[in-house]
């Protein structure tokens, strides 16, 4: 089965990434589609959409927008992209995920594209497209079953876990090197914890970077995004599985914020342009102040971000500026709280924006285990966000819960 | 294709009383080594540039005003643009709006061929605001 | 004489420039250009990553990618054009189904090469499409 995603885009041709979008939706079985419109659609669903663009190509997006909200035009999901930098794309783009969202049961995802996209980009993005049409079932489990094992490999961290009978009864993490030597020590970890051998785990769920090579390796019953795994690894931590919530996993290379509705992702935004939206720059903040990582949350709740002022905000200049503040004499507190802040206001400015934040909001992955981020992440969107026991652990949780369907 | 590959859409204008179906054939009956294809609007023709123009030069000697036409980038029945592939081609909607427009066109054409000048329209001009105040006003 | 039409694929501008003696310059040709490239599989336009950068002679990088890739290919006509014709105030379904910045940049490139150009209104009914088609004849065939 093909799965069709709609698309409701302006300038992708022309910036010469539409072969790009169709190359990343065939390799992961999609097929880009383009709803049909007639001119009288466009005058009708403009006015009816309230929006007027001046660009034609935004009219026609949203012409196409309102044949799927009809249900006139059949399709399984849908991308909305836009040139990055237009300001009246940006608004539409964003006001018509909404409308679909508001319209339609399908997975939306948004994207802001530059002339130098390339498929590889998209990849995550549609494959989690995909899985959410073709495997509902399987993303509706809500319990785990039998004797599992969910790997995780991440950019920054490997983790394992297994379980049984939807208990955590292992697990472990490392720094990322040699995806399968990683994996294999974090697996052995964990199953010693857990007191199981290999020959017993009945299915293992792979995830993040490194999936399809751990999958081959291991045999794995489940190959999936971490889009998907990880909602799925967060509403089963935070037992958030019925209703409605966020996600926000702000990682090593990349940051996702995921909304779900009973456990199922139906709209996501995922970055990875910017250092400074995300765990490392926390990381190389640590390393000029000389400590550990791990050290850095509890200062920082300790400081107050106000008072060590940055006037940048990348990774280069940003942590510039901190280092000058310390030479100011200012605390390591503040400048801990400092650092905080920035990531936190960098995430909600650079991708929150594209999602309709839903409550509670649920914070994962292995930065959310620096309690002065999930402050400042609170601070910045006026609520303090959930962290579930093993937050950490979430893709390797999710791949452990999901991989149980096989069984 | 060679370079000189030109494919020619033929628009026929919503006031004439020509079909589609009478156009094709005719540029069929023209015997000139062409790919002929009939369309809701008219047809499509597709050859090298120099046969192209030899039809396009008989069809206005035969229906000098009503029959329009414009190049096409794409050949006939290219997957890149193919309706069946992806849904209409981003210029559906122009090709829409001019058929439309074509009427008035056809019309024009006849005028000036019959002597019609062009003759300079009155510049429309906002209202000075005191005037506009004291129409306000009055109501 | 080379006759640059904006919209740049209108259909009715092309014909009137073909029908009174002049070399439409069109979009339709620009992008023939490309797709005939069997060098290059670029699909649906093969307008590709070179042609985005070159547009970076006409607006800047921090004008979206869409606006550069566009000006690509209509900016070397306006810059080979010996005269243009602009239809403005035409509804948004006609003209090329794209972007506004670009396109009121088209009509600033014109301006700035300072080329003869006419612009013509879109004709709502049958006296002002006379009025349109005479003054479109006028100016073609007064251009030496």
């Amino acid at each position: 089965m093909t799965i069709k995603i709609a698309q409701l885009s302006c300038g992708t041709e022309y910036s010469s990434v539409q072969y790009e979008i169709e190359k990343a939706a065939r390799s992961v079985g999609a097929k880009i589609v383009y709803p049909d419109v007639s001119a009288a659609d466009i005058d009708e669903a403009v006015k009816r959409f309230g929006f007027n663009p001046r660009s034609p190509q935004l009219k026609l997006m949203i012409a196409r927008a309102a044949q799927l909200a009809d249900e006139k035009y059949d399709a399984d999901a849908v991308f909305i992209t836009t040139c990055f930098r237009c300001a009246e794309a940006a608004l539409v783009r964003n006001e018509l995920r909404r409308f679909i969202q508001d319209n339609t049961r399908l997975p939306v995802v948004t994207y802001s594209f530059t002339e130098r996209l390339k498929a590889s980009q998209l990849l995550t993005r549609m494959e989690a497209l995909v899985t959410i049409v073709t495997r509902k079932e399987l993303l509706a489990r809500e319990r785990q079953t039998g004797l599992t094992a969910g790997l995780d490999s991440g950019s920054s961290t490997t983790k394992a876990v297994i379980m049984q009978d939807n208990k955590i009864i292992g697990k472990d993490w490392t720094p990322s090197g040699d995806v399968v030597k990683s994996a294999t020590q974090v697996l052995e970890n964990a199953m010693k914890q857990a007191g199981v051998e290999l020959k017993d785990i009945e299915a293992i769920g792979t995830t993040g970077y490194g999936r399809f090579t751990l999958g081959d390796h291991f045999g794995a019953k489940l190959v999936q995004e971490e889009l998907t795994v990880n909602s799925k690894g967060a509403v089963w931590l935070a037992d958030r599985q019925r209703g409605e919530a966020t996600i926000i996993d702000i990682g090593g290379m990349d940051n996702k914020a995921i909304t779900v509705r009973d456990g199922v992702p139906d709209n996501f935004t995922m970055g990875g342009i910017c250092a400074g939206a995300s765990g490392r720059f926390l990381e190389m903040t640590s390393r000029r102040m000389k400590i550990d990582v791990t050290e850095l949350g509890a200062l920082a709740d300790k400081g107050n971000w106000r008072n060590a002022k940055m006037n940048y905000y990348c990774s280069v200049f940003g942590i510039q500026d901190l280092v000058t503040t310390l030479g100011e004499g200012k605390s390591f507190e503040d400048v801990a709280a400092a650092a905080c802040h920035s990531v936190a206001e960098q995430v909600y400015e650079q991708q929150l924006q594209e999602i309709d934040v839903r409550h509670p909001i649920i914070q994962v992955g292995g930065t959310s285990l620096i309690s002065g981020l999930v402050t400042q992440v609170g601070e910045v969107l006026g609520e303090k966000p959930i962290v579930p026991p093993d937050s950490q652990y979430i893709g390797a949780v999710g791949g452990a819960l999901l991989s149980s369907g096989f069984l | 294709m060679s370079e000189q590959r030109e494919t020619r859409l033929f628009m026929i204008s919503p006031r004439s009383m020509l079909t589609p179906d009478q156009l094709s054939r005719m540029v069929h009956a023209f015997g000139e080594e062409a790919i002929v294809k009939e369309t809701c609007y008219g047809c499509l023709v597709e050859a090298p540039r120099e046969t192209v123009l030899r039809i396009l030069a008989r069809v206005r000697e035969r229906y000098p005003n009503e029959v329009f036409s414009k190049v096409r980038a794409y050949p006939c029945s290219d997957p890149r643009r193919c309706r069946a592939q992806h849904g209409t081609r981003p210029g559906y909607a122009q090709l829409e709006a001019e058929w439309a427009l074509l009427s008035h066109i056809q019309y024009a054409l006849d005028r000036v061929d019959a002597g019609a000048k062009y003759v300079p329209p009155k510049e429309k001009k906002r209202i000075p605001v005191n005037d506009f105040k004291k129409i306000c006003e009055v109501q | 004489m080379k006759v640059f039409i904006d919209p740049p694929n209108s259909l009715v501008l092309f014909d009137l420039v073909e029908r009174f003696g002049h070399e439409p310059l069109s979009a339709m040709a620009a992008i023939q250009e490309k797709v005939d490239n069997l060098e290059v599989d670029m699909p649906p336009m093969n307008v590709t990553l070179d042609d985005v950068v070159r547009g970076l002679k006409y607006a800047g990088v921090e004008v979206p990618s869409g606006i550069r890739g566009r000006l690509a290919l209509w900016g070397p006509m306006i810059d080979e054009a010996d005269a243009a014709i602009i239809m403005d105030d035409c509804p948004y379904s006609f003209g090329c189904v794209g972007c506004e910045r670009s396109n009121l940049m088209v009509k600033y490139l014109i301006k700035r090469r300072g080329i003869p150009a006419l612009h013509v209104s879109y004709p709502e009914d049958d006296e002002q499409a006379v009025n349109f088609v005479a003054q479109t004849k006028e100016f073609l065939e007064g251009l030496q």
